[in-house]
């Protein structure tokens, strides 16, 4: 009787997953909005159509010259009784291929008439794609030019120009060669280190300043609050946070701000070890006990937090204490080394002076 | 109507030095070498809280392929208090050789190359090409202070040398010193290395090495791999933060005290219009051991992406969890971009923080922001926000944001 009961309900509970999935498709992008469907160039190269057929005039055309879409009148020259009175490319071809050559014609220098030479008239051997049943782009990857040895050199010393335009103005990621997603901003610095020559044939000079600039006025993402988005630094809340995160990853906020950068927004919001009801310290942050100190804990493990407010001549409120004969004992940690002269440099001199 | 120029094809690189004085003396009389504008940006923005304004002037000039220029000037004042301030961010000039064999940067410019951390510095830096794939690069100069301060250090210089083996290798090794008052800051040595061994894997990695007080400074490696749907990416970081302060800071004499990170983020894009990521990492901080990981869906509401970014509207949810030493929190972020019309935009952004230990900063920090942008066919942009929180700090607190923008081109 039970598992009568149950039957209806699953498949209700089933039906209503695929409606639900399917009412999703549109959505989750399954199901286009636009009714247009790829251009059927796989067809048409199993017909021996040969390319130039439908694309004339593009064997012989320059940087300057118009795009070599194919009309109905060319289709018609075949297609002689066409299924319907509508423009073809309503239907056959996608908006965003289009869209794709138009961007290359507006951003890329690059000549037909001196490639078709070189393939010989071969144009599958750039766009592979139209020889394969569902075409990703047709316009061909970078991956592909550089396939030449021409482009091959060029890419070496950086060359974009000999085929980029303007590549800032492109705005466009370069998707076969690298990748800026996922967390980024994580990864960018790393990914720069042996790569900054190649980053800067995008990014201009205040890409970098704009985060790592010692004097920068408001972060990016501050300017352009209207541009929301997942990933990004010191986003949304990250105010109430920074704490959280600067204890996180000790140092890690070294990368962009000097180590003094905190004590100036402190000191405006009141927020110092002078007031008592608003000091950053918990209780009990410096003790006299022996071992019952957090702060030297504390310190160790992120000494940039504290050089951010007692950096300079705060120092000396460390030395009070932790100058050789001092209360407060050694400072140094394990695996403490250098190469400084300690009566000598700053700022071992400070507690090693002669004599001590 | 700027016209275009064909790309210049390599035959020799020794018919190509001795062609560089005649090449740059012909290119100087040029009218015109491409199509790149002289392009202007002005941003004016104001908020309540403070309150405060700014001023943002900037452009780039590229109208020739050897030289590019570039500036950001910006002030800023507080319409109830004297500090009214400005400064530079960048001014440069970019000197470039003929198909890209060296350049010459001066001015005020970001340094970062190899395992040299980004340096922002008035000075001049230089970079040679060999066309085996060997590259050189030196810079020197005096690092920035905010506000035209007092110069915090006399000079900083350094150098990479690198060498790259076809398209699947390069390495370098760099060393930078920096000074102030006549003792060492920072002197390190470095080592980066980036490869691609197939396609679809990529590998990168950087280190540091503090010599005045011997030890790791920091080390960088993150290695990717695409397939299909999925990206995937291992990677591992190791700082010594006492190393990265300069070492004339009394703080840089605590010892080695390192932080260490190992994770892995996975990104798969499970419908065409729709993202999920995933990212955790195991952290070790001093002597805790702890973690940290997200999860998010991104999910664009129409197909312009691939021909528009920036016209796309986008939903987006991240759950985030941090839980090491003592920086334990939970927080949950929301953003929603529409278009509204081709010019108007609204854009909302939610974050709820929850810290582990309250300690008297409340129990939940929520914040919220709510945009409306319009951006005209003409260069004029114009962006309102209200924004809303609960901090450590306030209560509540509230800010009204508001920009203008305009920008122009010049062929």
């Amino acid at each position: 009787m039970n598992v009568r009961s149950r039957i209806p309900a699953r498949l209700t509970l089933l039906l209503l997953l695929c409606l639900l999935l399917s009412a999703c498709a549109g959505v989750l992008g399954f199901k286009r909005a636009s009714q247009t469907h790829p251009f059927e160039h796989r067809a048409h190269v199993l017909a021996g159509v040969a390319c130039v057929t439908c694309h004339a005039g593009i064997a012989t055309s320059g940087d300057h010259d118009p795009l070599h879409f194919p009309s109905k009148t060319d289709c018609v020259g075949c297609h002689t009784k066409p299924h319907d009175t509508h423009d073809c490319t309503a239907c056959h071809g996608e908006s965003h291929v289009r869209g794709s050559a138009e961007l290359a014609r507006e951003h890329l220098r690059f000549e037909h008439q001196k490639h078709m030479a070189r393939v010989k008239g071969d144009c599958v051997r750039c766009h592979s794609e139209v020889a394969v049943a569902k075409p990703v782009a047709l316009r061909p990857t970078m991956a592909s030019c550089f396939g030449c040895h021409e482009h091959q050199d060029q890419w070496k010393v950086r060359d974009c120009n000999g085929c980029h335009e303007d590549l800032a103005a492109e705005e466009t990621l370069p998707s076969s060669h690298l990748v800026h997603d996922s967390d980024f901003v994580r990864e960018h610095g790393v990914r720069a280190a042996a790569a900054a020559d190649l980053c800067a044939s995008c990014h201009t000079e205040r890409s970098c300043a704009a985060c790592h600039g010692q004097n920068v006025p408001a972060l990016p993402a501050r300017l352009a609050f209207d541009t929301v988005k997942m990933s990004g630094l010191h986003r949304a809340g990250f105010k109430s946070r920074h704490s959280e995160e600067a204890r996180a990853q000790p140092g890690l906020c070294s990368t962009c701000h000097s180590e003094d950068s905190c004590v100036q927004c402190h000191a405006a919001s009141h927020i110092t070890p002078g007031s008592a009801t608003r000091s950053p310290h918990p209780p009990n942050w410096v003790s006299a006990s022996r071992g019952g100190s957090e702060h030297g804990t504390q310190a160790r493990i992120d000494p940039m937090s504290c050089a951010s407010c007692h950096g300079g001549a705060g120092e000396q409120l460390c030395i009070g204490c932790h100058k050789v004969g001092g209360s407060g004992g050694s400072p140094h940690g394990r695996g403490f080394v250098s190469n400084k002269n300690k009566t000598h440099d700053v700022p071992c001199r400070s507690c090693h002076a002669v004599g001590l | 109507m700027g016209c275009k120029t064909a790309a210049t094809r390599p035959r020799s690189y020794r018919a190509r030095w001795l062609c560089v004085p005649s090449v740059l003396g012909w290119l100087s009389l040029c009218e015109r070498a491409n199509a790149e504008p002289l392009r202007l940006r002005a941003d004016a923005t104001a908020e309540t809280q403070a309150p405060t304004g700014l001023v943002v002037l900037q452009g780039s000039d590229n109208v020739r392929p050897w030289i590019a220029t570039e500036g950001l000037v910006w002030a800023g004042a507080r319409p109830y208090g004297s500090d009214a301030t400005a400064d530079v961010l960048v001014l440069s000039m970019r000197l470039r050789a003929p198909h890209g064999l060296g350049d010459l940067r001066v001015g005020r410019f970001v340094v970062a190359t190899g395992a040299i951390r980004p340096l922002q510095l008035d000075g001049a830096s230089a970079l040679a090409r060999a066309p085996w794939g060997g590259t050189v690069e030196a810079f020197g100069g005096v690092p920035v202070v905010p506000s035209f301060g007092a110069r915090a250090y006399d000079w900083v210089a350094g150098g990479r040398v690198a060498q790259s083996v076809g398209s699947r290798l390069t390495m370098g090794a760099s060393f930078v010193e920096r000074r102030v008052h006549g003792e060492i800051a920072d002197e390190e040595i470095g080592f980066d290395a980036a490869t691609a061994p197939l396609p679809g894997i990529d590998i990168a990695a950087r280190s540091a090495y503090d010599i005045t007080s011997p030890g790791i400074t920091d080390a960088l490696i993150s290695g990717a791999a695409r397939k299909g749907d999925f990206r995937y990416e291992l990677f591992a970081a190791h700082r010594s933060p006492s190393r990265l302060l300069p070492a004339t800071s009394l703080f840089s004499v605590l010892g080695d005290f390192p932080s260490d990170l190992i994770g892995s983020t996975v990104r798969w894009q499970a419908a065409p219009r729709l993202d999920l990521l995933a990212s955790a990492a195991g952290q070790a901080v001093g002597g805790a051991v702890g973690g940290n990981g997200w999860i998010r869906a991104l999910l664009r509401t129409d197909d312009h992406v691939a021909t528009s970014p920036s016209g796309s509207g986008s939903l987006g949810l991240e759950v985030h969890r941090q839980d090491v030493s003592s920086a334990q929190w939970t927080g949950i972020r929301g953003i929603a971009t529409q278009p509204l019309s081709h010019h108007l935009r609204l854009s909302t952004e939610i974050e709820i923080a929850a810290p582990d230990a309250p300690r008297g900063r409340g129990i939940v920090w929520p914040w919220g922001l709510v945009a409306l942008a319009w951006r005209s066919g003409t260069g004029w942009e114009a962006a309102g926000a209200l924004e809303a929180a609960s901090t450590p700090v306030h209560s509540f607190e509230t800010n009204a944001l508001l920009r203008v923008s305009r920008t122009l081109e010049f062929l």
